[in-house]
């Protein structure tokens, strides 16, 4: 067991980290911190999605905001209000229009309809390289846009689907959010992860080792599609209420925000950019809504938090381009062995990238 | 350098290794033309197992295009690449690997961020080893060509003669049926070279796999070379034998002036 701990520490303690910080936002009672806590927790299963592709394959996505909300009006055809359905959404099919199914069908519509479409797309996008691969996949969040802002029988276009059951809160959300922290990890360390991760470092190489990188990148853009989209079922289910305008760039560039604080190039990156611009968002968010004086309340214009992220992101990108993991992952803080002996005693660590921790 | 221990290939790893016994790898008429400009032109040339087959010639002679051929990273224009008796037209630079057919690179092309024993575990793994077989199947490769105490060090961050012997490592994995190297001596000191020559000429008795190897420096190619094949304007200008090419009229004005 101890081992077992020490090889896989990384996600041992990202997972305890995360339930660390939902038990100290549910034992405040404040409903505000819980709400923000939830949807922290839901933006991470999206981000480590999100990571899942990007950390290892080298590719940007701006995509996967489309399959998130995919995901979530998969969760919502199956949860709202029949009644509802019935009269807004009569495109529907007719098992989903009479019925309401509970929870857990919800979430694996949320990830499987994501993965099939990241499937019929991603076989004739993953053939793009590079630049042209990252435009490609802008291209998929606006066709998804589109299609769901204006396919009215079926998404209730611009007006919203509501009567969906909020089942989702803090304990649910980091549940997720772990489940996709030690799935993304186990992609990481794969046989499928490695050649993955070795076409991100020099694609050309990686042929010549016998790896099929088209495929291996197809692989982790359907699972990638189906994290975001569990993500986006989360989102339907923790809202109660549906539009499309969310979808769209402002959580593409905050989630692509994340990964660039956190440092893509490693889950626990990913995790630590997360938490980071969370709490960075939610101060600029008060200073916008101001901080009373006596008579004054002194606060920062509108658009301040979009303006300080975006400095943030370009700061790090100046001072840290591996973000503030610099491309680590997390290991308990202990006294650097020698590599050999490290090697030895955690051959994970060793896979993750960084032999020894530093002191 | 007489101490290198024979290699021994690790038992059968349920990986589908067919062809791998192919006795030839062959360029027939082979021609390249990019845009117009013809980068190879007509060039017939057969590798079989066993053997060492150097490619010379001057700069722009097409060496580099015609290895690219034989490994499947460039589909030539007119003629066909020939391994054992398959024809190998339309097969994908990671198939013509996963048959045997492997290759390293001038520029190194390391898979710089990750450790030394991961770049070579990689072709283990997308040969379809498990992750433990390929790891103790690249540990067993570091260890003959002398990396394995740097095993768990960032590739990046080895010194550039360690760098080319750890892409020969990487070619090495389950012994392929041949192996091409792209200069693998270029800027290495005398030393070094005769460290790299010792290496090279045990690849065809320990991994049973055919050699290419194209290199600049005469003194590698002439000595550890059965037959030179050399090439100028993308054509063949002569193969022989070491002392024949030596010899040769043609080659010597090819490279008249321009020995480095």
């Amino acid at each position: 067991m101890r081992d077992f701990l020490i090889r896989h520490q990384t996600p041992a303690l990202l997972v305890a980290g995360l339930v660390i910080a939902a038990a100290l936002g549910v034992l405040t009672g404040n409903e505000t911190a819980q709400v923000t806590l939830t949807e922290m927790f839901i933006r991470l299963v999206v981000v480590i999605g999100l990571w899942v592709f990007i950390g290892n394959s080298g590719i940007i996505s701006f995509g996967h905001i489309g399959f998130m909300g995919i995901g979530a009006y998969a969760a919502a055809w199956a949860t709202a209000e029949p009644s509802f359905k019935q009269i807004m959404l009569s495109g529907l099919p007719v098992f989903l229009q009479e019925n309401q199914y509970p929870f857990v069908f919800a979430i694996l519509g949320a990830t499987l309809l994501p993965a099939l479409v990241a499937l019929l797309l991603g076989a004739a996008l993953m053939r793009l390289a590079g630049t042209a691969a990252s435009i490609a996949t802008f291209a998929v969040l606006m066709i998804v846009n589109s299609v769901y802002a204006n396919w009215d029988s079926v998404t209730a276009g611009s007006s919203s689907i509501i009567g969906i059951p909020t089942v989702v809160g803090p304990w649910v959300a980091v549940g997720f959010a772990a489940g996709a922290v030690i799935t993304a990890y186990l992609f990481q360390i794969s046989r499928l992860g490695l050649m993955l991760r070795a076409s991100r470092d020099d694609e050309v190489a990686a042929r010549a080792s016998a790896v099929e990188v088209k495929r291996m990148r197809l692989v982790a853009f359907v699972l990638s599609a189906a994290i975001a989209g569990a993500g986006g079922g989360l989102y339907a289910q923790f809202l109660g209420i549906l539009t499309v305008d969310p979808f769209y760039l402002g959580l593409t560039f905050i989630t692509l925000a994340m990964l660039v604080v956190g440092g893509m190039s490693s889950l626990s990156g990913a995790v630590a950019g997360v938490f980071a611009v969370t709490i960075i968002v939610e101060l600029l968010r008060l200073a916008e809504r101001g901080v009373p004086f006596g008579s004054v309340t002194v606060g920062l214009p509108l658009g301040s938090q979009e303006i300080g992220l975006g400095v943030l992101m370009a700061l790090i990108l100046i001072f840290r381009p591996n973000g503030l993991s610099n491309g680590r992952e997390l290991v308990w803080p202990r006294r650097a062995p020698t590599d050999e002996a490290a090697a030895r005693k955690a051959p994970s660590a060793a896979l993750a990238g960084e032999a020894a921790p530093s002191p | 350098m007489n101490d290198i221990p024979v290699f021994v290939e690790p038992p059968s790893l349920g990986v589908d290794r067919t062809l791998t016994n192919a006795a030839k790898l062959a360029a027939e008429g082979l021609s390249v033309r990019f845009s117009g400009l013809l980068a190879i032109s007509d060039v017939t040339l057969r590798l079989a197992r066993h053997e060492i087959l150097g490619l010379i010639g001057p700069n722009g002679a097409g060496k580099t295009t015609l290895v690219n051929c034989l490994t499947g990273f460039q589909a030539p224009t007119d003629g066909r690449v020939v391994f054992g008796e398959e024809d190998t037209t339309g097969w994908s630079a990671a198939r013509f690997r996963a048959h045997g057919i492997a290759r390293t690179f001038q520029a190194g092309r390391l898979f710089k961020d990750m450790t030394v024993a991961e770049n070579v575990e990689v072709t283990g793994v997308g040969l379809g080893l498990g992750l433990k077989a390929a790891r103790e199947h690249a540990m067993a490769l570091l260890g003959w060509i002398g990396l394995a105490d740097k095993a768990q060090a960032k590739a990046g961050t080895l010194a550039y003669t360690d760098q080319r012997r750890l892409g020969i490592a990487r070619a090495l994995v389950l012994s392929p049926a041949f192996i091409l190297l792209d200069e693998p001596a270029a800027g290495m000191s005398d030393a070094e070279c005769e460290e790299l020559m010792a290496l090279v000429s045990a690849i065809p008795k320990s991994f049973t796999s055919g050699v290419l190897l194209i290199e600049h420096n005469m003194r590698v190619v002439m000595g550890i070379s059965h037959r030179v094949h050399v090439l100028d304007g993308g054509k063949t200008l002569a193969e022989g034998s070491p002392a024949e090419i030596q010899k040769h009229e043609a080659v010597m004005a090819a490279y008249l002036g321009m020995e480095a």
